[in-house]
């Protein structure tokens, strides 16, 4: 079975990110890069496959210009077995919908039957790629997936459906699985993985190459378009609870439960 | 940006001489992300109880760090001496104590062994190191001689087919824990080298010994009483083993460097924030003069020693020479490291003291620095003796 990674690159989770226009965005110039850490999951849960003899190969799919090949390597590193750069010039500017229609294509043109990705991207934290890909294909999709078995035929999938309760989802395949923390450990490339993903070679392929309709992808294709950018607001100031021990109790529960809505 | 990605940021670093290729980048950041996960939370456990921590130095095995200069076609990874460094380096900013544990056995077992060895020897010994499995050490310094080396006293004698070893070698980093040995030893009053198994014959190695730093690595003596080896365990030639022992001082010393570079970035960047936090009459430290002085000159200096130590490690190999260089990194970098922990100690008054804090155990293990694989006066004595031969020829 050959299995896909969707591989993003972001900006490091511990960035200072600032806008550099309210029009245009924010200013990346100075940003570490990083693999989206979700698709750390991912591509653990495909390794782990690959190690298991499940998978045959471990294909990373990335949509991106050569300042991703970085990222793509250190994938290499870890233990994928290939990896394709989507890029042409009808693919800048694409909308989650863009994306995911390069992506779907690209997964159909590798002959790909289980797709990873990581269950959002925490650079726009869109979350919608993974789910898209699987719509475009026709497959089945499930998210924010912690625990997973994988049979040849189909997946079982766990993940937190809230207040401690558990969703376990069974799909058939081939399927799309969006990845959530807790799922796995994601390996250290060893430094034999280093010096192998010097001899694997990274494809780049453009829209013809994957079978992609140019028009349907890129800036003049995006159903949505970013207006404003701005800082995000300033953290309100913290709140001692006051009234004796019982009363303060009552109100930290009742903040955590209401407010915070985290208990 | 901190401790454990000054050297990642930005991003663009491959090609610069402190990530010259992709693989060296990526390197780097497997040893960062591994020192941060890994490294850092059992350190100051370690240092406590003065132990080597075996199952995270196999764990170096699986990574494939023990083999980091050893070729390919042998089971390691073929590196060069830049990335012997930056792995020295980046494991120092958590933990130099484990740190000189590896570099015992990667640099001076794992490297020296393979270059003094022939392919019997490594189908032997070699594997297993490789993978951590088993643990080496290298016995070159005496109770009685230290600095004055080839002093040495430990004899060989050839006796049919085997040689009988007899002697006490001391300060020996991983002897409590090591099962394979490069011994120096005079054979007809020849430095020769040896590889000796712990299971020996007469081979014992002393009580642990007790130090001020560096305790997460292990040392002890280790002693030949007629300790009887076969003859398949002599390393190259009879009377090779000074060439051996120059050799390798080269890439200990440089990463001995590196280690001391690792312990200045991590307490210049504890220096930085405690100074930006601290608040005494009414300011951050950081406005005061004097504590300026400490961060001014702590940076200065740690870039410099960075500057020495990459551009050195380009020059440092197998087939190539450059004691000059290599004794100038340690010389310089040692007490670099030492100062900047230093004041990074005074920035934080007691708690830079008190162990709560990494740097009280950075500035123990950034003494040593001074002393082992030479001591700061020997370094001096090679580059005047290197530089006058080169010099006034
Ligand atoms: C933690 C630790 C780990 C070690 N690990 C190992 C190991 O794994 N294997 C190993 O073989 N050794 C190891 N050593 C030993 C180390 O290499 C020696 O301690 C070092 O070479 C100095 O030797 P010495 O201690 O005998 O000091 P000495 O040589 O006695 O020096 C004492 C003082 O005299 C000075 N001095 C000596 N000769 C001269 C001279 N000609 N001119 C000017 N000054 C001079 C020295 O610089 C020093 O200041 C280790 C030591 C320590 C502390």
């Amino acid at each position: 079975m050959k299995i896909g990674v969707l591989l993003k690159q972001v900006p490091a989770s511990d960035s200072r990110i600032k806008i550099a226009d309210p029009q245009r965005g924010v200013a990346l110039d100075d940003v570490k890069w990083e693999i989206n850490p979700y698709d750390e999951f991912a591509l653990e849960a495909a390794l782990a496959l690959l190690d298991a003899k499940v998978a045959s190969d471990v294909v990373l799919l990335t949509v991106g210009g050569a300042d991703t090949e970085q990222r793509i390597r250190d994938g290499l590193a870890r233990g994928a077995t290939a990896a394709v750069r989507l890029d042409d010039a009808a693919f800048g500017g694409s909308d989650c919908l863009g994306v995911s229609r390069i992506l779907a294509a690209a997964v159909k043109a590798e002959g790909i039957t289980l797709v990873f990705a990581g269950k959002q991207a925490i650079d726009g934290d869109n979350a919608q790629v993974p789910a898209m890909v699987a719509e475009l294909l026709g497959w089945g999709y499930v998210g924010e997936v912690d625990q997973l078995e994988v049979t040849g035929a189909g997946a079982k999938a766990w993940r937190a459906a809230g207040g401690g309760a558990r969703d376990v989802v069974e799909v058939g395949l081939p399927a799309v699985i969006g990845c959530d923390k807790g799922l796995n450990q994601p390996r250290y490339a060893s430094l034999k993985g280093i010096m192998m993903a010097k001899r694997k070679k990274i494809d780049v392929k453009g829209a013809g190459a994957i079978g992609v309709d140019a028009g349907s992808v890129g800036a003049s294709a995006a159903l949505v378009s970013e207006t404003n950018w701005g800082e995000p607001p300033a953290r309100p100031p913290g709140r001692v609870l006051q009234g004796d021990d019982a009363a303060r109790v009552k109100a930290l529960v009742a903040a955590l439960r209401d407010e915070v809505k985290v208990i | 940006m901190s401790w454990h990605e000054l050297e990642n940021a930005p991003d663009d670093t491959a090609g610069s001489i402190f990530d010259p290729t992709p693989e060296h980048r990526m390197l780097r950041e497997m040893v960062a992300d591994f020192t941060r996960n890994e490294v850092e939370p059992q350190a100051e456990h370690h240092d406590r109880e003065q132990t080597l921590n075996l199952p995270l130095f196999r764990k170096l095995g699986e990574l494939g760090l023990h083999g980091i200069t050893v070729p390919e076609e042998h089971g390691g990874a073929g590196m060069d001496a830049t990335a012997a460094v930056i792995v020295h380096h980046e494991l120092s900013k958590s933990d130099p104590g484990f740190c000189l544990a590896y570099l015992a056995h990667a640099m001076l077992f794992v490297n020296n062994f393979y270059h003094c060895s022939d392919d019997g020897q490594k189908a032997r010994f070699l594997a297993p190191t490789l993978t951590g499995e088993t643990v080496g050490a290298m016995c070159m310094t005496e109770p009685g001689h230290g600095t004055d080396v080839l002093g040495m006293t430990t004899t060989a004698v050839k006796k049919g087919d085997e040689y009988v070893l007899n002697g006490t070698k001391t300060y020996i980093t991983n002897g409590p824990d090591a099962d394979f040995f490069l011994v120096y030893a005079k054979l007809d009053g020849r430095v020769t080298s040896f590889v000796v198994d712990r299971a020996s014959p007469g081979f014992s190695t002393g009580n642990p010994i007790h130090k001020m730093g560096m305790r997460a690595s292990t040392m002890s003596e280790v002693i030949f009483e007629d300790c009887v080896i076969p003859a398949s365990n002599l390393l190259g030639q009879e009377g090779g083993g000074l060439v051996h022992m120059m050799r390798n001082l080269e890439i200990e010393r440089l990463t001995l460097a590196a280690m001391s570079l690792g312990i200045a970035d991590r307490c210049l960047e504890i220096m930085v924030h405690h100074a930006a936090e601290r608040v005494a009459f009414g300011q951050p430290i950081n406005r005061f003069g004097q504590i300026q002085r400490y961060i001014g000159e702590s940076y200065a200096k740690t870039e410099a020693t960075r500057a020495l130590v990459y551009s050195v490690a380009r020059q440092v190999g197998p087939g190539r020479n450059n004691r000059l260089g290599s004794d100038a990194s340690k010389l310089f970098a040692a007490p670099v490291g030492k100062e900047v922990a230093d004041n990074c100690m005074q920035v934080m008054g007691g708690s830079g003291y008190c162990s709560e804090y990494p740097v009280e155990r950075l500035l123990r293990d950034a003494k040593l620095l001074e002393i082992g694989g030479g001591t700061l006066e020997s370094h001096q004595k090679n580059i005047t003796k290197d530089l006058t031969r080169e010099m006034t020829r």
